[in-house]
């Protein structure tokens, strides 16, 4: 047969599905100590093949979640650290010249990982920050005319720091468009800040983090994803939900279609990791505002942090005004 | 205060104050509450509430106020609807001026129905329509605004623009529903209590009376008011009718006043006074409140009276008729509206038939003293002449062109007709009347004075008369004819002449009256019919269509069935889609067995809190029930969104698993509670 080899499709077992990435989060735990939705949620955005922002104030493990994430999958992992001098080809790679044979070959960049911690996003200038969006949306980079494939699974995970707004440049509609989820760690609980205490920190962990899974094992989760199914009811919904971000009065631009898009995807994840081979309303309504918060254009001009907490606010009011399928 | 409640606090008062217009149109509620009622609502709608703080001291006027009214009604000054109606305007403008909390908002909009159910007990006519509507609009854009401002978080703005956009047309649809409804909705019988009973612009002050007296002081004021309004078969299709409407005849003067001798006859359904025949003019006439008087009225010379109904508060009901030998005909019950049938010969047709008068001799009594110019006069004036109908004619002429018409009374003089004919020489109908009736009788003629209407206006196919139409004439007795009218008074001065301005917005009124007479007090199961029919039947009439045309229906009838084809498909649909949106899905089922289950716990379940979430939060919180509760969700969502339907008696099942759990932590909590109570 000329046709390539292709993986079949594994069968559906949604509740290995949830053994892995239970195990996965599990061991995501012990690095990052009582944190459990926001680690849920992180594994759940890889799943569904999204990117992930980080955004919170500095020292409270966004690196460090992102490295143990891709520890924990075992994928390569680069981390970039944005400044305001970064220029795309710092990223993305440049073609080099070779005297002895006289061509260009390319040297890529570090965004040429499997897992990318774009640390400190919004220090960038809006070129730099530009530069990822193809890498995001379509998962290559064109340089020079010549496309260059990134290795899969590709996942930026970018982490912004919402209260120093001096020599940042805010990311564009655009590019926060394009993160599936945006996630706030938060300062851990009092027991568990003095457990870190006692074990030393967070690097130990860290560097003792076994892989429980792996690159072939996320891909398969992803192909689970794509047949996880969504009842007429429930995809009626989606759209209910979006549409009343449309037309609430406190928002100025409401969910894109790519967002409710996301939202479903990541539905589907969170539905494999409840074990489950289709997708509830419950599922939508847990996901709106880690998938919805940062895509809102609110009227009130309020920036930063304050503005995620009042999109969250007036997406609950969403969850609660839209009817659910019952 | 601030300042996003004054839009909704100005509204509430506008409706307040429009409930109490519709109970102020009936022109029954003392002067003085009039005066405070208006004070109070123009200080409202200025901002001003002076009773904000001193609710108590308020409080003390307003029972104060309440305990005069109790002594008023207790000696019999006000009636006691009157009284209730006053006191519920006095406590709607206490709470008008008082703080604006929301109590005192729902305490403004329930004295404000109060009220408008008060309206409607004193008058049902067209003011207290317009003013009930004013205030359904205005209380709906209040209370709507209202909702829209509790359900703003603190701070914000509301937005009033759209909201009242979006109430303004909710309130269209409302009204245009309604008016739908009530001219579509089969109705039996709409005779309730109250309507017909009291005029919407108080009674009449002058006009038709029982008696015809001379003298008096002051002016006769020309009224606009309908008193009666009578649709006649067959219809003689003129603008103005120009008809004398007979309500009384006198035979007796003595000097001053008119009366008749005689003790009125029983009670009857109906009453004929002379001979029907060929030609009869049937009327269907309505008197209304304006009227004022007990007697029955129709067109000369009426011929049969019957069929008689009487509107009071109370309800309306058949009355007998009372008829007294001078021909006068009376309403048996009491009522402040009536409604009858009389059949009229036309003045034509009199010459044919004869009424019988008994006794001529009483037509020819004259008061006693009489002045012996007034003999002198008729027999000057007559000369030769001794055929009746001749004299009366020649006396008649005389009378109108010798002698002014005028509204002015001439005040309390001895002799009242010596004073007309020989001194002041001018007077009103009464005056030209008498002086012929006397005049004639002088002479030997047997002549007698009549009281009514002449007059008629044309409107909506009814003719209307009015209180300033009334008006009194002569009947000469001609041997082998009967009783025939000759009318003294100068022609142009029979009816009532209003000022053009006037007329015109009397006639605007009166023509929007009527419609809402005919199109809403009286319209009737038999109307809607009638309009449907008339929606689908071809014209009848001959002149509409031609002979020979193939007898299609009208345009009229097509755009109808057009609309109704319509209104069916936008129903069917709209009901499809409910269907279609509603289809209870079988797991759904098991979803409200469950929540029925959970409601029987409380502290458990909070009411719309979904079913997964819930879930979610026991297991967090390590509650007993979670295991149950974790079971029924999975299944359910596995049912609902899963496609694995449930087996048959599984809903059932599921719902007896959770009631057993929740029945289990019942009584594990109850000996606890009692430990812990010791």
């Amino acid at each position: 047969m000329s046709q390539p080899a292709r993986p079949l499709a594994p069968a559906f077992e949604p509740t290995r599905a949830r053994a892995q990435m239970e195990r996965v989060v599990h061991a995501l735990e012990r690095v990052i100590l009582g944190k459990r939705p926001q680690v849920e949620l992180a594994v759940t955005c890889l799943v569904a093949g999204g990117h992930l922002l980080l955004e919170d104030v500095p020292g409270v493990g966004k690196t460090t979640l992102a490295e143990a994430l891709a520890r924990a999958f075992r994928l390569s992992y680069a981390r970039v650290q944005f400044t305001s001098d970064l220029m795309p080809a710092d990223i993305l790679g440049t073609q080099v010249f070779h005297a002895a044979s006289a061509t260009f070959t390319f040297r890529p960049g570090p965004l040429f990982h499997q897992l990318v911690l774009a640390d400190e996003l919004n220090r960038a200038p809006p070129r730099t920050q530009s530069s990822l969006l193809e890498a995001m949306a379509q998962g290559q980079v064109s340089l020079d005319g010549t496309s260059h494939p990134l290795p899969q699974p590709f996942t930026v995970v970018a982490t912004q720091n919402p209260v120093d707004f001096s020599g940042t440049y805010p990311l564009p509609d655009s590019q926060l468009d394009r993160f599936l989820m945006r996630l706030s760690l938060g300062h851990p609980g009092p027991e568990w800040e003095a457990q870190l205490l006692i074990r030393g920190g967070g690097a130990g962990a860290l560097t003792e983090l076994v892989g429980s899974s792996s690159p072939e094992e996320l891909l398969g989760l992803r192909a689970l994803c794509a047949g996880v199914t969504v009842e007429e009811s429930v995809a009626d919904y989606a759209v209910r939900l979006a549409g009343a971000t449309r037309t609430h009065g406190d928002i100025e631009r409401g969910a894109s279609t790519r967002a409710v898009m996301g939202l479903m995807a990541a539905a589907r994840a969170r539905a494999l990791f409840e074990g489950r081979a289709f997708v509830t309303p419950g599922d939508l309504r847990a996901l709106l505002v880690p998938c919805l918060a940062h895509r809102l254009l609110l009227r009130s001009a309020v920036q930063g942090a304050y503005s995620r907490e009042e999109a969250a606010h007036v997406l609950e009011e969403v969850a609660r005004r839209v009817p659910a399928p019952r | 205060m601030q300042p996003r409640s004054l839009l909704r606090l100005r509204l509430r008062d506008l409706a307040a104050a429009f409930a109490f217009v519709s109970m102020a149109v009936s022109g029954q509620l003392p002067a003085p509450a009039l005066v405070v009622v208006g004070l109070g609502v123009g200080l409202a709608l200025l901002g001003r509430r002076p009773f904000g703080s001193r609710g108590g001291l308020s409080a003390l006027v307003l029972a104060l106020m309440g305990a005069l009214l109790m002594g008023a009604v207790a000696r019999g000054m006000v009636d006691l609807v009157v009284a209730a109606c006053t006191f519920a305007g006095l406590v709607t403008t206490q709470r008008l001026l008082s703080a604006p909390t929301p109590a005192t908002d729902a305490q403004v909009h329930l004295t404000g129905l109060l009220m408008v159910a008060g309206g409607a007990a004193l008058s049902g006519e067209l003011l207290y329509a317009l003013a009930l509507a004013l205030f359904a609009t205005f209380a709906a854009l209040s209370l709507g605004l209202g909702v829209v401002e509790a359900a703003t978080p603190a701070g914000e703005v509301v937005p009033v623009r759209a909201v009242l956009r979006l109430l303004a047309l909710g309130l269209l649809f409302a009204l245009v529903g309604s008016l739908a409804f009530f001219v579509l909705f089969p109705r039996l019988s709409w005779n309730v209590a109250g309507r017909r009973v009291s005029p919407g612009l108080g009674p009449a002050t002058t006009g038709y009376s029982d008696t015809v007296r001379l003298g008096g002081t002051g002016t006769l004021k020309t009224n606009p008011r309908v008193v009666l309004r009578a649709r006649l078969t067959p219809d003689p299709g003129l603008e103005r009718l120009d008809a004398y409407w007979v309500g009384s005849t006198f035979d007796t003067f003595d000097g001053t006043e008119w009366s008749s001798v005689g003790e009125p006859l029983g009670s009857a359904d109906q009453v004929r006074l002379a001979p029907g025949g060929e030609g009869v003019l049937h009327q269907e006439v309505e008197l209304l409140p304006a009227y004022g008087a007990t007697t029955a009225v129709a067109l000369e010379s009426p011929s049969l009276i019957g069929g008689a109904t009487a509107h009071s508060p109370q309800g309306s009901r058949r009355t007998g008729l009372v008829r007294s030998p001078s021909g006068e005909v009376r309403f048996a019950v009491r009522g402040t509206g009536y409604s009858y049938h009389a059949y009229s010969m036309p003045p034509a047709r009199q010459e044919t038939r004869a009424a019988r008068v008994k006794d001529a001799s009483l037509f020819l009594s004259l008061p006693p003293d009489m002045d012996p110019r007034v003999s002198a006069l008729a027999a000057r004036e007559l000369g030769t002449t001794t055929e009746p109908l001749a004299s009366a004619e020649r006396l008649a002429t005389y009378l109108r062109s010798n002698y002014r018409y005028s509204l002015e009374l001439p005040g309390e003089v001895e002799d009242p007709l010596a004073h007309f004919l020989f001194e002041r020489q001018e007077g009103h109908c009464e005056h030209f009347a008498t002086a012929l009736a006397i005049l004639l009788r002088t002479q030997g003629i047997p002549a007698r004075v009549a009281a009514g209407f002449f007059g008629g206006e044309r409107m909506e196919g009814h003719y209307v008369v009015r209180a300033g139409d009334a008006h009194a004439w002569t009947q000469v007795l001609v041997p082998g004819r009967g009783w025939v009218t000759v009318d003294a008074t100068p022609e142009a001065y029979r009816a009532a002449q209003p000022a053009a301005l006037l007329a015109w917005l009397t006639r605007v009124y009166e023509a929007v009256d009527a419609l809402w007479r005919t199109q809403v007090l009286d319209y009737s199961f038999r109307d809607q019919v009638d309009l449907l029919r008339s929606l689908v039947r071809p014209p009848t009439s001959r002149e509409a269509m031609p002979e020979g045309r193939l007898r299609l229906p009208p345009a009229r009838a097509w755009a109808a069935a057009l609309a109704v084809a319509l209104a069916v498909y936008a129903t069917l649909r709209l009901l499809d889609h409910r269907r279609r949106r509603t289809a209870p899905h079988a797991a759904t089922g098991l979803l409200e067995a469950v929540e029925r289950e959970l409601r029987r716990t409380p502290g458990v379940w909070r009411e719309g809190e979904p079913l997964e979430e819930l879930a979610a939060r026991l297991r967090v919180s390590v509650h007993p029930l979670a295991a149950p509760v974790a079971r029924v969700t999975r299944r359910y969502l596995e049912a609902r969104f899963g496609g694995v339907s449930l087996a048959d008696g599984e809903a059932r099942a599921l719902a007896r698993v959770l009631a057993r759990a929740i029945e289990a932590r019942r009584q594990a909590d109850a000996p606890r509670s009692v430990t812990t109570g010791r």
